[in-house]
């Protein structure tokens, strides 16, 4: 770079900087953000989640220019795009394929938390507005998957809006309010329509932003879950931390593409994943005269729809699976643990997340397949065990024996 | 411990197979098609306009430029017909091959027999008490419960519908042309449902191809700039 160039390219970011802190901001969120150098795999799902993010509310803004919310008109409209809207069957099989990937990525990043205890202390805002993040996201799904106004469309939002009228006293005038009618109707549709593509993807996007401040505020966790911050250099900069950019952009670079590629598999050659992607029924349009034979909610819904099974009493179900969803929000304040990292916690931690791994699949499993005397069993026994991990916690991650931990990091 | 987990995980996937025997299990045939073969395609698109069309719609297909060549227009379609035999409107098939599959519709055009119980005088092995008619049995032949077999049942798992039925009288068709006749029946269903569908794939290999280039370069420049990270563990 000449000289010129440069004073003139540093003329323009001090004419810009006097009115607004953009290299300030570039060097807090990125050049000058010090991550831990011993990211791993797991570290990759955070950035794909953005990247998800980012693809749904592009290829969203594409489908919605063709797409008709209206209880005559939507499913053909949906069959307009795959066949009529030039790249149309594109846009839709990214969006679609992107919903449960959004699912997947967010999974494992939840998972990275968990066994990296990056929800401890002084992190337990990122967790929670994470938590937030993940239960808006399971309504965005939700409200999107009625969209197609197929069968499952269809009957997926008569029984999950029927979890209101379980609510006593209050239920039936809910689920009234809920639908917009006095059954799941193209009132419904449209409503779902304006939730999904304008309250709930502002809401995320506002949620991921605080996410990150919060993140940002207080660093990122590691694989070791030991501070970096504690051992600085003389210009105030860990001894264990790189820069965000360029060290992690690159990685996640490279972390992009192997999952784009993953990605573009579904994309291209198998989008309805044998039905768990996108149900053989959702091809049959909507018909509020014929009910199903199995109503099964999408995967990443399925292991609260199998704790809802598996509870005889409607209601005491519905605040099972509530209470599935409500527990994970505290577990900040359950881990008792000295430590973070699983690397250095006891036996019993580890003995209670294979047991939690299990259970949660196994529920997953469960939730997609038909009731059966033996399988409503199996679903008692993992719901009891989901439980058991979250409720024990204060307990083992007390009393366990922990390993030293590392000056720096590994 | 780990006995007990490895002891429930045994009882998750056990639970699976005994429901499967429970249901009722026609295997399916695998459809003999090639979804790129564009002669086959029309070939099934000429077979459903002069056979299927006259009980059948295909809304989604539209004007199609394979449709069209092969003679399907909507306004031949029966979309208007008030009253249907028994009360059952023949089912749309735009999407068909979407719910079911082509290997079940494959199955199902094989499956018929004669069933003198029926209004329709015939029957289907794959769904029972099927409203329609025996629209294929001139090409195919006439086909009948194998008496001896019925003993070993429908209920049970693992049966193909040739163990079940027996070709008494062949029809216009040769078996092995009627199995090719179906074949490109199916292919085209497959078509009306997924017109993409090639177009999709081949997309698909060049942005593989894209992505795999890509991966290389990412992960040198990666390399390049994680040069000096090493250097900072001393």
């Amino acid at each position: 770079m000449t000289e010129k160039v440069a004073s003139k390219k540093n003329s323009l970011m001090t004419w810009i900087d006097k009115r607004y802190p953009l290299t300030d901001f570039w060097e807090k969120h990125l050049s000058k953000y010090y991550a831990p150098r011993n990211f791993n795999f797991w570290y990759f799902f955070g950035s794909f989640s953005l990247l998800v993010f980012v693809m749904q509310i592009v290829t969203g803004i594409w489908l919605v220019m063709e797409y008709t919310p209206t209880g005559g008109e939507s499913f053909a409209s949906v069959q307009h795009i795959m066949r009529e809207v030039r790249y149309g069957w594109l846009l839709r099989f990214m969006h679609t394929t992107g919903a449960s990937a959004f699912f997947v990525v967010v999974y494992l990043h939840m998972y990275r938390g968990l066994i990296y205890g990056s929800y401890q202390k002084p992190r337990e805002l990122v967790w929670l507005m994470g938590m937030v993040i993940y239960f808006a996201l399971l309504l965005e799904a939700f409200t999107g998957y009625v969209l197609p106004w197929g069968q499952m469309s269809y009957w997926g939002a008569a029984v999950i809006t029927s979890f209101a009228s379980a609510i006593p006293y209050l239920g039936e005038q809910l689920l009234i309010w809920l639908r917009g009618d006095f059954n799941v109707s193209g009132v419904t549709l449209h409503r779902f329509f304006s939730l999904h593509i304008i309250a709930i993807p502002f809401f995320l996007a506002a949620l991921i932003f605080v996410h990150l401040v919060a993140l940002h505020h207080v660093g990122s966790n590691n694989p070791d879950g030991i501070e970096i911050k504690n051992k600085k250099d003389k210009d105030g900069v860990p001894l264990d931390g790189i820069p965000f950019h360029p060290y992690y952009t690159v990685k996640d670079l490279v972390g992009v593409v192997v999952f784009l590629f993953v990605f573009s598999i579904v994309v291209f050659f198998v989008p309805t994943m044998g039905g768990y992607f996108i149900e053989h029924d959702n091809f049959i349009p909507a018909n509020p005269m014929v009910t199903p034979l199995e109503i099964s909610p999408v995967w990443y819904m399925t292991p609260f729809y199998a704790m809802l099974r598996a509870i005889p009493n409607k209601f005491m179900g519905l605040i099972t699976m509530g209470a599935a969803v409500a527990i994970m929000f505290v577990l900040p304040w359950l881990d008792r643990s000295r430590v973070r990292s699983i690397r250095y916690k006891g036996k019993l931690s580890k003995i209670a997340i294979v047991i939690f791994v299990i259970s949660f699949i196994g529920l997953g499993y469960l939730g997609s397949e038909p009731v059966s005397t033996v399988r409503t069993i199996l679903a008692r026994i993992f719901t009891v065990a989901y439980f058991a991990f979250f409720l024990f916690m204060p307990i083992y991650t007390f009393m366990e024996k922990t390993k030293p931990l590392p000056e720096r990091v590994t | 411990m780990m006995r007990s987990l490895f002891l429930m995980l045994l009882l998750l996937f056990s639970s699976a197979t005994w429901a499967e025997n429970t249901a009722n299990n026609l295997v399916l045939a695998t459809a003999p098609i090639d979804r790129s073969d564009m002669a086959s395609i029309k070939r099934g698109a000429k077979f459903f306009s002069s056979n299927c069309m006259a009980c059948h719609t295909l809304i989604y297909l539209r004007y199609d430029k394979v449709a069209q060549e092969a003679g399907i227009t909507l306004d031949k379609m029966p979309i208007n017909v008030a009253n249907w035999p028994f009360g059952i409107k023949p089912p749309d098939l735009s999407l068909e091959v979407s719910i079911r599959g082509v290997d079940w519709i494959y199955t199902y055009l094989h499956s018929f027999y004669q069933d003198a119980s029926r209004p329709t005088g015939m029957n289907n092995l794959l769904v029972l008490n099927t409203a329609m008619s025996g629209i294929l049995a001139p090409y195919q032949g006439d086909q009948v419960l194998a008496k001896n077999k019925i003993s070993v049942g429908i209920l049970y798992n693992d049966t193909n519908w040739y163990d079940l039925l027996v070709l008494t009288k062949q029809g216009s068709m040769t078996p092995e042309q009627f199995d090719a006749t179906t074949a490109d029946l199916v292919n085209f269903l497959a078509y009306a449902a997924e017109p993409f569908y090639e177009e999709q794939h081949h997309l698909g290999w060049w942005v593989l191809g894209f992505l795999s280039i890509l991966f290389v370069m990412m992960y040198f420049l990666k390399r390049e700039y994680w040069k000096d990270v090493k250097k900072h563990k001393e």
